[in-house]
């Protein structure tokens, strides 16, 4: 039986209406509605990027662009000092210098509650708190527009114009940070020590919320990286790796051909149709 | 706190905001340039029950929409007036020197409370203090030279009435006041008022076509785009270590060091300004007569940033689950009351990449600085009010 309001509905047709703004897509007989605007819906294994809104006993509730907060246990969470160290009281008592209220992380889907709610873990020397950068939020999960679900949800690229290498996390629910390259652990082993003391040495910087000295070159293409990626969500493209770099570079070539040079960062308003334009016709 | 909305940002990130906008010129996290305001479209007359009305809607999102109701009001009769009807012409001199009787003959000043000015924010309540503080800043702005209430005198018995209902639509992703600003003025700029067909002081009586109706801002009779004066407009800066930017975001925002709300009027009309100058003192900023416009300060107001309420970052020296402090301080309560020196330690001392909040008022040199930039001929206020120019209020 059809529940939906009689306004929705007009008597005597057949036709089928929507109850969604989105685009559609046919599959045979199967018609689906791609919504143009949905709030993140988790799934175990969606790497995230989350703000922390509240500090409770044991565990943060984290902001994560979906309809309920994300719990993080102070359990999944790598403590200081080594990854295998039994959680204690002071631990407890200090929770606010590992996460406090405002502090932007990265971590993963570790599981569901019933009610969609996500559990998120950050016990991996990948995940952790955010810092050397800028933060953006995009809406994900859009129809046509917005991070979608791809094989690669990290990356580093190398930033022109003297700039140094620059840090991408597309976080699946739309939240993406872009930050000055920091050097991961695999990196650090290669140059100058033994897996030993690695853990030790990476977990030193978790939980630390100072910036590194950052050039202005780098902050200059850290800015035209956000650009390229607030102008491909206005222009309703996709928001993935392939497009945000093919969108960079083409970025600085237009830079380039402006009047003000490689200084000229700004991606707005006409700029970004361009750019998006740019993208399509590739 | 009369002030724009707290934002929860990290400390890492308000350090990051904080360097780039302090580099010279200024890394702005959306690349404008730091004069340059966000693009927007705008349109008028959306309204058809208004006597004007605007919308704007800027590329981030937010839009607002204003609507100018005008009604006919009788004035109220003031406790002097028995004598001036007798005479039934002003006289000079004695007890004419309080405000609003300053006026020569028949031109008569008008009262702020004929001007009812109500903003809403989603998601705020009406009594809000930030509210109200939008309010204020607008209507002040609007009255501050008295020149705006005295286009709504009809006769010395009746005055126009008008309600001007500001509305933000989309939730406040910005401090909304520049928009709010930009809407207001363009809703004026299209307000149009029944044309009156009565003489004197009768009662009014209104010609019925509307197409005959004037404008509120008159128009140049030989150019019908050309306006001859325009509303006030409000321009929001801020100052981030050496550099001064324009229309902040809310993150910029969040890093401000001061944060200013300066309205600007334009007086194309000289004899205008020599009638005003003499009342506002504010009017020494106004710049010399030539080409261009003539901007005059009307008013200033400091915005509270929400930069002082933000968390402090903590240095790794003093940061306890840095490095392999932990082991050390989780082995007993005496680790962590040693702590707590340093904690206060960072507090008052600068550490390079450690966000700090602003402490302490605005210096008299920035905001000096500040007002200087709006007012400079050719600049921000000038481009704001040409882009708006370009505008069909028709």
């Amino acid at each position: 039986m059809d529940a939906r309001p009689r306004h929705l509905h007009p008597p005597h047709t057949t036709a089928i209406t929507s109850s969604l703004a989105g685009i559609t897509t046919r599959t045979n007989k199967l018609i689906s509605v791609r919504p143009l605007r949905a709030r993140y819906t988790p799934e175990v294994g969606d790497l995230v990027v989350g703000r922390i809104l509240e500090v409770q006993a044991k565990r943060w509730r984290v902001d994560v662009g979906s309809v309920q907060l994300a719990a993080l246990p102070l359990s999944a969470i790598n403590l200081p000092g080594g990854i295998l160290r039994k959680r204690t009281e002071t631990d407890e008592l200090q929770i606010r210098t590992f996460f406090a209220e405002g502090d932007l992380l990265v971590a993963e889907v570790q599981q569901l509650f019933g009610d969609g709610a996500a559990v998120l873990h950050t016990r991996s020397l990948k995940y952790g708190k955010l810092r050397n950068g800028v933060f953006v939020a995009v809406s994900g999960m859009g129809g046509g527009g917005g991070v979608v679900r791809s094989r690669r949800q990290v990356w580093t690229m190398e930033g022109a114009n003297n700039a140094g290498k620059m840090d991408v996390i597309l976080g699946v629910n739309g939240y993406v940070w872009i930050s000055k390259h920091v050097e991961t652990p695999k990196e650090v082993e290669q140059k100058h020590m033994g897996i030993t003391n690695l853990e030790e040495n990476v977990s030193a910087t978790v939980y630390s919320s100072q910036n590194d000295a950052i050039d202005g070159d780098t902050m200059r293409e850290i800015a035209r990286l956000r650009g390229v990626v607030t102008a491909l969500v206005e222009n309703g493209c996709r928001v993935d790796e392939d497009m945000v770099v093919r969108g960079y570079q083409e970025a600085v070539e237009m830079a380039m051909l402006s009047e003000s040079g490689q200084e000229d960062i700004y991606l707005g308003g006409e700029r970004g149709e361009q750019l998006a334009a740019a993208l399509r016709g590739n | 706190m009369a002030s724009s909305q707290h934002v929860l940002l990290s400390p890492a990130e308000l350090s990051y905001l904080h360097s780039s906008l302090s580099l010279t010129p200024p890394i702005r996290p959306d690349g404008r340039s730091p004069t340059q305001y966000r693009p927007l479209s705008a349109e008028t007359g959306i309204l058809p029950g208004t006597n004007g009305s605007a919308r704007i809607c800027f590329a981030d999102g937010t839009e607002a929409i204003v609507g100018v109701k005008a009604e006919v009001e009788k004035t109220k009769r003031r406790w002097d007036d028995d004598a001036i009807y007798s005479e039934n012409q002003p006289t000079e001199g004695e007890g004419q020197q309080q405000p609003g009787r300053d006026g020569d003959n028949g031109e008569e000043s008008g009262s702020s409370e004929w001007v009812e000015l109500t903003v809403e924010i989603p998601g705020y309540r009406d009594d809000d203090s930030g509210t109200i503080f939008l309010g204020q800043m607008l209507s002040e702005a609007l009255l501050a030279d008295g020149g705006f209430v005295r286009k709504l005198r009809i006769n010395r018995r009746f005055h126009w009435r008008l309600y001007l209902d500001i509305l933000l639509i989309s939730p406040p992703l910005s401090y909304p006041l520049p928009l709010l600003s930009l809407t207001t003025h363009l809703a004026l700029l299209a307000t149009r008022l029944p044309k009156l067909k009565s003489e004197g002081d009768e009662d009014p009586f209104f010609d019925d076509d509307w197409a005959a109706a004037p404008y509120l801002y008159p128009r140049d009779p030989s150019n019908k785009q050309k306006v001859v004066e325009r509303p006030p407009v409000t321009l929001l800066v801020m100052a981030v270590g050496g550099n001064i930017i324009f229309d902040p975001s809310k993150e910029e925002l969040a890093v401000a060091d001061v944060a200013l709300a300066v309205s600007i009027g334009d007086d194309a009309s000289t004899a205008q300004q020599i009638q005003g100058g003499d009342k506002m003192d504010v009017d020494s900023f106004s710049h010399g007569s030539g080409s261009g416009r003539n901007l005059k300060l009307l008013s200033i107001r400091t915005v509270d940033p929400p930069s002082r309420l933000t968390p402090p970052g903590v240095a790794n020296a003093a940061n306890s689950a840095y490095g392999h402090a932990q082991v050390v301080s989780s082995a007993g309560a005496g680790g962590n009351s040693q702590k707590m020196p340093e904690a206060r330690q960072t507090e008052s001392e600068a550490v390079e990449g450690v966000w700090k909040p602003p402490r302490g008022g605005a210096k008299a040199i920035v905001m000096g600085a500040l007002v200087q930039k709006v007012l400079i001929r050719g600049g921000v206020a000038d481009e704001v009010l040409d882009a708006l120019e370009g505008v069909d209020t028709s």
